[in-house]
């Protein structure tokens, strides 16, 4: 009896040792041993960390519901005090289509009935090309587009981009066979999006989007935004072709 | 010699015939290129519907005689005159564009174009599968691993209760021995007695193994007491299994497209739910797994993609959870290293155009196997791995001048007007590194 006893114990010892042992694999899911864990979990809110357990209480109010929203319709990021910057940075003036509601979402946009493409053609650049920020200009532009058109639109702009390249996309149309669109529409296509291509807005301001309507006009022209020895632009600013619109 | 003749005719009208076919379809190619592929794919819906045998389509569902070529030159004129192109006129909200100037050979060119275009079912998904293979054989494996020590573990257990039993057997047998021998049987000896005894006699043994213990026990403690606030390899897991590799790397979008608020915020970020749609309104996925994953995207965004494919306005947060945990008293700036600093996204994240997996926290060691990153020691996202680097680090070209707001300039000019020798001594390796500039003030990270 007491022998039996004795072998029922050492089975229990094994198997709680075992059960230490097991508890030491890796888990992918678990960040690993914490020094303070309260330092690590501070109730300052931190972006993308859920705070719906802190320091072992739970907290459903606070729990993580979702990642990532974009700025509220109608957001101006600061942008100084000066005020030509400012004036650039208020909100787009002219709204979506109602058709855009089913095709690109817009969600939470105030949609309207007139053709607002269509008046855009009238829109202006008000990013200023001349012979000391054109190259600056152009600069930022090429940043913008790698990080922020490329993969469709191609390095050249041909439409012909890594993702295309891929087989993954199709149906991306080519600037250089394009006829000429107004900077408007341009803006306006960036911003809200055009056919299978999807707006913008949310991610690049607007002082950004006019960049890339400069940059996307070299496609078209390889002169546009040059300027010579006396400060003169080679190419005039190229001409809204009223009648070749595509849309 | 007629024979001859008129062998050589019909090879001639034979060719003729071919290359007119040719040139028929190159046409077609490139007419559809420049006039339809914006809107419309052989064998995908997109902003129009696919375009596949779509004359049979509405012959066969009733359209009248030759009001396909009518609707590409004005659809309006179409959908007035059929009643199924007016059907047809319903299937999206957006309008498809007039081309009067197509003539009906040349809508017949890029129609025979499209109808000879293969389903691009199988060559396509090749690649696609090929890679989902890998992630596949990639879970097997470790699966594998961590069941082979569960039969490890198993084994030792089994081993143990023989060693007892057998040992149990023995000392029965060996009282039962000495009981048939007549000789006095000590029955009151425990087993803990016993051992006493035995390792008594054996004792230089059992001392050498006793220091082996016990020398093996501290070295793990403090290797586990190493690995506290140590998150290499940590890896949650995701509301969707996002593939890097195939965004990044096969695609070639660029981080920032993304993660856009990398170069002007403390956090990279994390995609909103349109960027993501700006491309998986066409994408939908080639084999079954992706296409699951990508309808956790739909149904996040509240896109409906029957048909032409609509937003419903039903939409459904995407919780992701944080991968890159630092401590809260600690202040971490994206911007800062990735505009002032100009530090790539792979020194601290990896290449993650090779990674197939959802992100996961790189370990240093394969950090350091990537070309063009400072080869640091301590475990990523520790002290010692920040203070390292900022050692190491040289202070990027454009970080004292007006380019990038001249971030270090004001330092630069404190050390040019009081202490040249301080500035000297910077110098004296030939660069000036992140931490001859304060990059190792306490208050820089901790405040």
């Amino acid at each position: 009896m007491k022998i039996k006893f004795k072998v029922l114990a050492s089975i229990a010892l094994v198997a709680v040792s075992i059960l230490t042992l097991g508890s030491c694999t890796a888990d992918a899911d678990s960040p690993g041993l914490e020094y303070m864990p309260d330092m690590y979990r501070s109730p300052a809110i931190e972006v993308y960390v859920d705070y719906g357990e802190v320091r072992g209480t739970e907290i459903k109010d606070m729990k993580n519901r979702l990642s990532a929203l974009v700025p509220p319709m109608g957001t101006v990021p600061y942008y100084g005090t000066d005020s030509a910057t400012v004036s650039l940075m208020l909100p787009y003036f002219r709204k979506a289509n109602i058709a855009f509601k089913q095709t690109h979402g817009m969600y939470g946009a105030d949609l309207t009935m007139v053709d607002e493409y269509a008046l855009a053609i009238a829109d202006k650049n008000p990013l200023r090309l001349n012979a000391e920020n054109s190259e600056a200009m152009f600069k930022q532009g090429k940043e913008l587009y790698t990080a922020m058109c490329q993969h469709c639109h191609g390095e050249k702009g041909d439409g012909n981009g890594p993702m295309v390249g891929s087989g993954a996309y199709a149906g991306v149309p080519n600037y250089t066979e394009r006829s000429v669109k107004s900077d408007g529409q341009l803006f306006y296509s960036i911003y809200y999006g055009l056919n299978t291509m999807g707006g913008h807005g949310s991610i690049l301001n607007k002082k950004q989007i006019w960049t890339l309507v400069h940059y996307v006009r070299r496609f078209q022209n390889a002169d546009y935004g040059k300027f010579d020895a006396t400060g003169l632009a080679v190419v005039s600013a190229v001409a809204a072709d009223t009648s070749k619109v595509t849309k | 010699m007629f024979i001859y003749l008129r062998n050589w005719c019909f090879s001639a009208l034979t060719f003729v015939f071919l290359a007119g076919t040719f040139t028929a379809q190159a046409q077609g190619d490139a007419l559809f290129k420049a006039k339809c592929a914006s809107c419309h794919q052989p064998h995908k819906n997109g902003t129009g519907p696919k375009l596949f045998k779509v004359r049979q389509k509405w012959a066969d569902e009733g359209a009248k005689d030759g009001s396909i070529y009518q609707w590409v030159n004005n659809w309006q004129n179409a959908a007035a005159t059929d009643p199924y192109a007016k059907k047809v006129s319903t299937w999206a909200p957006s309008a498809m564009q007039a081309f009067p100037e197509l003539k009906k050979e040349d809508v017949d060119a890029i129609l025979d174009w499209v109808d000879a275009q293969p389903e691009p079912g199988a060559a396509g998904a090749d690649g696609a599968a090929g890679a989902a293979g890998d992630a596949t054989t990639d879970s097997l494996a470790t699966e594998e691993e961590s069941s082979m020590g569960w039969v490890w573990l198993l084994m030792g257990v089994i081993f143990f209760i023989i060693i007892i039993a057998v040992g149990g057997v023995r000392r029965q047998l060996k009282f039962a021995a000495a009981d048939d021998a007549g000789e006095e049987v000590n029955e009151g000896l425990t087993y803990s007695e016993e051992f006493r005894t035995w390792a008594w006699k054996y004792r230089l043994y059992v001392g050498l193994a006793t220091l082996v213990i016990v020398m093996s026990a501290i070295v793990t403690l403090f290797l586990r007491g190493y690995a506290i606030g140590v998150v290499e390899e940590y890896q949650p897991s995701q509301p969707i299994a996002f593939p890097h590799a195939i965004h990044t790397g096969t695609n070639g979008i660029d981080c920032k497209y993304c993660h856009n608020s990398v170069t002007t915020s403390k956090s990279a970020g994390l995609p909103t739910v349109n960027v993501c749609m700006n491309c998986h309104k066409q994408v939908n996925g080639r084999t079954p797994e992706q296409q699951e994953q990508i309808a956790k995207v739909y149904k996040a965004a509240g896109w409906d993609p029957a048909g032409a494919g609509k937003y419903t306005g039903k939409s459904s947060p995407i919780v992701w959870n944080k991968v890159h945990v630092l401590p809260d008293h600690v202040y971490f700036n994206h911007s800062q290293h990735v505009v002032v600093g100009g530090i790539d996204c792979k020194q601290c994240h990896g290449d993650m155009t090779k990674m197939s997996e959802t992100a996961k926290v790189q370990p240093v060691s394969e950090l350091n196997k990537i070309e063009g990153n400072i080869v640091l020691t301590r475990p990523t996202l520790t002290m010692g791995w920040c203070i390292e680097c900022h050692g190491e680090k040289e202070i990027s070209t454009g970080a004292i001048d007006t380019r990038n707001d001249g971030y270090y300039n004001e330092i630069h000019k404190r050390l040019l007007n009081n202490d040249k020798t301080l500035y000297g001594n910077y110098l004296k390796d030939g660069k000036v590194t992140v931490s001859e500039l304060g990059g190792w003030e306490c208050a820089k990270c901790h405040y």
